[in-house]
Formats: C-alpha cells, structure tokens, sequence
C-alpha cells in the first residue's frame, strides 16, 4: 500500500518537473534512407537487414538527446508484441531502467532472445496467454536485436537509451522533442543499426530549435 | 582328320573366348550393380547429412552468435542444436550410427578454427587434425573432405563437410561449420565374391578390411595410378593375396578446397579366376568328348552310307563288264557286217566280168549257123540266164552299197507319172504282158523327192511283181494319194493271193513267193524296193493278198509344189 502511494506520488512529481522543464522544443526533419524495395529478408516484416545494417522498413529514425538524464531508479514498462510472427513495434526506443513485456499474440510458440552485448536473455518457449508475461529490464544502453529460436527471420531493434528524451519519426522523418532542458546539447538521430547522426544545439527556454538531418 | 580337329578346336577356343567375355561382361555388370548400390547409399547418407546440416547452418542462435558479436555464446548456441548428432551410440546399430558426428568446428572468417571451450563436447581433435580441417578462406559453397585416422584419438577415416553461414544481415560468409562423420563404409567381411570399398586421401589408403601391408602397397599403386592414368577415375588390375583383384578409383571430392580423395573399391577376382579355370576345363573336356562322339557318330553314319555305294559300285562293275562285252560284240557284228558288205561289193565285181564274158561267149556262138536247131534253142536259155544273173549281180551290187551306207542320194523332184507310164510301155513290149489290162489312175504331173534312178527300181519292180505273178487276162491297177506330206503309189494285181506265211517274210532276201516255180526272178526284188524306199524317207508294204487280189503301196516323199495336183 505504501509502495503504491509512493509510485503515484512519484508519477505526479514527474509530471511537475517535465512541465517545468519542458520549455524547449526542437523539431525538424531527418533525411531517412529510401524505403528498401528488396529487403535480404522478407518485406512484411518490418526489421531488415541490408549489408549487415539493421534498420525498420518504411524507414523510421529516433531522435534523441544524447546526454544522461532523468532518473537513475526510473522504472517503466513497455511492450514489444509478437504478432502474425513479427515483432510490434519493430523499433523501440526505451530509457535505461525500462522493463520491457513480450507478449505472443500468436498461436504458436515464440521463444525470445537476444545475444546483443547490452542485453543477452532467452525468454524460452511460451505461448499466447502466458503468465506473467515474459519480460526483460533493459538495464544497459545500446541496441538489442531481438530473434526468435524458432522463426528465425524475425527481427526486433530495442534501442536503449541513457535519456529520457527521445521521439521516433514519422515515415516522412518529421520529428519535435519536447520539454527539452535550455542549454547546450547534442541531439542524435538513429536511423540504422551504423548510421547514427549528430548534431549540437543551443536550446532557449520557451523557443524552438530547427534541426534537420544530416 | 586334322583339319577336323583344328576346326572343333578353333570352334571350343572361339566359344571358350565367348563365354569368358560374357562373364566378364556380367562380372562387370555386377560389379557396377554393387557400386551403384554403395554410391546410393552413400547419396542417401550425403542428403541426410546435408539436411542436417541446411537446418544447423540457418539455426538463428548460430547466427545470432556470429552475427549479434557473441562468439564466447557459439558453441554452447551449438552444442544444443549438434547434442543429438553428436550422441554416439556404441551399441546402436551401424545405419544409425553412420549419421552421427564424431566432430565440428567453427570455424572463423579466415578460415580458421575457432576454438571450443570445451573440446569434449565438440570431439577431441589432434591439433594436426585441426590445421587439416582448416581452409584458407571461407568456402562459399559445401565443401566436402576426409581427415585420415591418426591411429591415436581418432580411427579410421572421416568424412568432413564443411557448410558455409551465410549473414542474414549481409549475405555474405561469416563462418562455416565443420562436422566430421565415420566415413560410410562396406562391412568388412571380406569374402571372396564381395566388394570391398575403402577411402584414398593423402597418399594414404584406409581399407580395414585389407592387411595393413596390403593397404600400403595398394595405396602407391593408387597415388600412381592418379598421377599416371587419370586424376578423376581409372581402374587396375593388381594382386592381393596371390588372389588377383580388379580395383576401381574415383575422385569423389572433385571442386573441394580439402585435398583429393578418392573412393576405391576392390573387387576379387579370386572366384572369378577359379571359375573361368573351371569353365575352360569343362570346356576342354566338354569338346573332347563331343569331338569323340562326333567321331563315333560319323563312323556310323559313314559306313551306312557306304554300304550302298559299296553295292552300287559291285553293280556297276557288273554292269561295265556286261557292257564291255556286249560292246565288243557289237564290234564284232560291226566288223562282220562291214566284212560281208565289202565281200558282197568285192563278189558283186568279181561276178560280173565272167558273166559279161559267158554272155559274149553265148551271143558269138548264135551267131554261127553250123549247129543243130536245138543248140540254138539251149544257148538262147543259157543267155537268158546270164541276163538274169547280170540283174542278181546288180541287185546285189545295190544292196551291198546300201548295207554299207555307201548310197549316196541326190534328191531332185521326180515325175513318178512318166517314170510309171515308161515301166507301163516296157511291160506291154512283154510277151506275157499283151492280155493284162492296165489301170492307170495316175494324173499327168505327180511329182515325188527322190533319185531318179531308184524311184524307177522302186516302180520296175513293183510293176514286174504286178505282171509277173498275175494271172492271165489279169488286170493291173495303179492308183496314187496325197497323205501328209507324200504321194502314196499303189500297184494291185489279179492273180493268186501270197500264203499268210509267205506274208511276213515277203521282204526278206531271196525270198519268193511258192508259186514262184514258174515265175522268173531272184527274190532280191521286194528287199531291194523296200530299203530303197526306206532309203528316200518312205516305205514300201504289202497292203493286203486274198483271193485273186494282191495290192502293194510305196509311199514317198511329194515335191511340195505338186501335192494339191497330185492329190486329185
């Protein structure tokens, strides 16, 4: 009971400190690769690979500020679903700390994993409406791809990120980042697994920065 | 005899050689059978193994190993997915055991191994045999080798397949993996009609079922034969054992970046040999045999056929000598014929000077007038008689040139009409012939082929026949017909019919009639007139005698211009 008053007070305490902080803006637009026609895997899922570079199909990009930020005990939880034996979202990106549920919404097996330096797990075999759902704390930033044991052209990209500002594109690279700390920065932009772009930035309380990139 | 001999001995070589090649033949086929059932079953194994090995290689731990930069994670990831390839089972049947494992590798992106963790687990390798499933590079393509045993760790030969892992992300090779397998191999019991199958890599031969000295020796003849005969495939003849065997190469890793290796089969010809030897025996003496029936045989069949020729030759003699005799007999005939008409012409000559002499004599002496009237009655008879003696003479002169076939004739159309009526005009001159009454029935112009001297003979004596054995106030009738192709002449007379007996004997010489007391002539007459017919193409016979009318026919050959008158 207490830990449960306690976790809302800190919800509340959140909100406060972002509408405060959140006097800065930055918008704009990454110039994101062409949509691949001709995938090395297949096309309806939506992680491919080309020349060993993982990225999501229409092309997508996270922007991120790319500093520390934000709570060290800061706990969320998000979802990466298995459904029709692709991975939804294909891209995620999560602050560290973040739990994340893999739910098989499929009627086959799944069986999760991931050999990625910032994260090795193996959820093991599961079906739809296992409980407790199969999750993983991402505890460590870089990127996670995420394979199943048994299909092995799925694909999942978790980028785990030290910040807790961070956005994804829309399919046309369009972005805004709100709530942005005044000052000097540097923002990135993910786009694929080898391309990760950077640009500094001064941020002005209450103005919006244009960034565009590259 | 020997040409006998040397044909069935050819003939039992040329068989012999056949059957030999036919057994060659289906030995071969055998052979081939047996290897093409060994290759199946090696096929089989291949596409097994490469089953295997497709699902190993796209097995997303692997990759996610290889790819996600966690090779400390590669062979725990594998030793999962290889445990059940790799659970040997010593007691488990040979089929089964052939898909296991004995080892695999990793192995790095310069075709390096990558070291396991724990070597038990993946199977112990010598570091020898390591650096030996090596590659320089990453094969893009299955590659397929065979690690020798080294007597030591490892026994007998091994096959290695080595599958490249493709990248999902970038398509290209990032690692292979290495298996080694027992190679598959002929159970070893090695028995004489059975093909024994081994592998040759590295100079090295491994045939267990073979003595190890004649594995080496074998295994030189082999690298000699790759280097000398063909690299790809060859076969030999050698000896094993005292035993000679035929031996069959073939290079079964051909494109592979692991050294050469080749399948060598061997199959004994041990029972093949002894077999052949038998068959060449059984040949031989098979022949033999057959060779003395046949001798038997045709003894038997030669000497039924020699009996009848035996008899027909007994026979034949006979028949010879009969033959000779009666041709000397003929010879005989012949030369006496020939003699009688020689003497019949010499006597015919010799006759006629003393009767022309006799004649002149009688004929000098009735012309003296000093002797009594009775004189000249006996000497006109005795020269009658010399007349008639000159026509014997004559006749017989004619007869013995027939005989002798010295008669030569000179046909020409003869007017028979005017030979008759002149033989007519000569016999009413007779002085019997003035009260017989002739009937000539002949046309003017009846021509006959003939000479036309002895067509009058023919016709005289016909005639004189007529007048002479006819009675008084007789009648003579002459008549002619045309039948194919001759005029037929005959002479009818009155007078007393010839005896029956008399009949068939009319045309012999000197031979008349019995009321021919009274009648003057020799009986040469009818002989003569007949074989002069005969002599023209003709004949003369007697057509009937009976009661006061005796008929006579000669036929002869008509001049063709004349027949249709003659015949009217």
């Amino acid at each position: 009971m207490f830990f449960q008053r306690a976790s809302v007070t800190g919800w509340i305490l959140l909100i406060l400190v972002r509408s405060i902080q959140s006097a800065s803006v930055a918008e704009g637009q990454v110039d994101l690769p062409k949509s691949r026609s001709a995938p090395v895997v297949a096309k309806r899922y939506e992680i491919v690979t080309n020349g060993g570079i993982l990225s999501t199909n229409p092309p997508l990009a996270i922007v991120y500020l790319d500093e520390k930020s934000g709570n060290s005990s800061f706990t969320a939880v998000k979802q990466v679903a298995q459904k029709n034996l692709a991975f939804v979202p294909s891209l995620l990106p999560v602050q560290v700390g973040t739990r994340v549920e893999f739910p098989n919404l499929d009627d086959t097996y799944h069986n999760i994993f991931s050999y990625s330096p910032a994260k090795r797990f193996d959820l093991g075999r599961y079906r739809r409406d296992e409980k407790p759902v199969p999750s993983q704390l991402f505890d460590k930033p870089g990127l996670v791809t995420l394979r199943c044991d048994i299909h092995d052209h799925m694909r999942g990209l978790i980028l785990v990120l030290e910040t807790s500002h961070f956005v994804v594109t829309d399919d046309q690279g369009h972005f805004r980042l709100t709530g942005l700390p005044s000052g000097h920065h540097v923002i990135k932009a993910w786009v694929d697994s080898k391309t990760t772009y950077e640009k500094p930035v001064e941020l002005r309380e209450g103005a919006t920065a244009q960034i565009n990139f590259p | 005899m020997v040409i006998v001999f040397a044909l069935v001995g050819l003939a039992f070589y040329l068989a012999q050689l056949h059957v030999s090649s036919e057994a060659r033949r289906a030995l071969q086929s055998d052979f081939q059978a047996e290897l093409e059932s060994l290759h199946q079953l090696e096929d089989l194994h291949n596409a097994a193994l490469n089953e295997r090995c497709r699902t190993l290689v796209t097995n997303p731990r692997i990759h996610a190993a290889l790819e996600d930069n966690a090779l400390d994670l590669l062979y725990p990831s594998a030793k999962d997915e290889l445990r059940d390839l790799m659970q040997i089972d010593p007691v488990g049947p040979e089929s089964k055991r052939v898909l296991r494992a004995r080892f695999y590798r990793f192995l790095g992106s310069g075709g390096e191994v990558l070291s396991p963790p724990n070597k038990n687990e993946v199977g112990n390798l010598d570091p020898a045999d390591e650096r030996a499933i090596a590659l320089k590079k990453l094969p893009v393509m299955q590659q397929v080798g065979y690690l020798p045993g080294n007597n030591s760790s490892r026994q007998g030969t091994d096959q290695i397949l080595a599958i490249p892992i493709f990248s999902t992300e970038t398509g290209e090779v990032i690692s292979a993996l290495v298996i080694g397998f027992k190679a598959v191999e002929l159970p070893g019991d090695r028995n004489e009609r059975s093909l024994t199958s081994g592998i040759w890599v590295g100079g090295n031969l491994d045939l267990p079922s073979l003595p190890k000295l004649a594995q080496n020796v074998t295994a030189r003849k082999i690298s000699d034969a790759v280097s000398r005969i063909s690299r790809i495939e060859g076969n030999f003849m050698l000896t094993i054992d005292n035993g000679p065997h035929l031996l069959f190469y073939k290079w079964i890793n051909q494109d592979s970046l692991y050294p050469a290796a080749y399948e060598v089969c061997i199959y004994p010809l041990t029972f093949y040999a002894t077999w052949e030897r038998r068959l060449r025996w059984k040949i031989v003496i098979g022949g033999l045999l057959v060779l003395v029936f046949a001798f038997a045989a045709s003894d038997l069949i030669a000497r039924g056929f020699a009996r009848p020729v035996k008899e027909l030759a007994l026979v034949s003699e006979q028949e010879h000598r009969e033959r000779q005799r009666a041709e000397a007999a003929l010879e005989t005939t012949n030369e006496e014929l020939e003699r009688t008409a020689r003497y019949s012409a010499d006597a015919s000559h010799q006759l006629k000077s003393p009767v022309t002499v006799l004649r002149t004599g009688l004929e000098s002496l009735l012309h003296r007038d000093d002797f009594k009237p009775e004189v000249y009655e006996e000497l006109s008879i005795l020269l009658h008689q010399t007349y008639r003696l000159t026509g014997v003479i004559d006749d017989l002169l004619l007869l013995a040139r027939m005989d002798a076939g010295k008669l030569e004739l000179q046909s020409v159309p003869v007017n028979l009409s005017a030979v008759v009526n002149e033989w007519l005009d000569d016999l009413s001159a007779m002085p019997d012939g003035a009260d017989l009454k002739i009937d000539n029935q002949l046309s003017t112009e009846l021509q006959v082929i003939g000479e036309k001297h002895y067509t009058s003979l023919i016709v005289q004596n016909l005639l004189e026949n007529a007048r002479k054995y006819n009675r008084s106030a007789g009648k003579i009738v002459i008549k002619a017909r045309a039948q194919n192709g001759f005029v037929i002449l005959s002479v009818g007379n009155t007078g007393r019919a010839i005896p029956e007996s008399m009949q068939s004997h009319l045309f012999e010489r000197f031979r008349r009639g019995t009321n021919s007391e009274k009648v003057s002539g020799h009986g040469l007459g009818l002989n003569l007139a007949r074989e002069l017919a005969q002599l023209h193409g003709g004949d003369l016979r007697l057509v009937g005698s009976e009661s006061d009318w005796t008929e006579f026919e000669v036929r002869l050959r008509a001049a063709k211009d004349k027949i249709r008158r003659a015949a009217t």
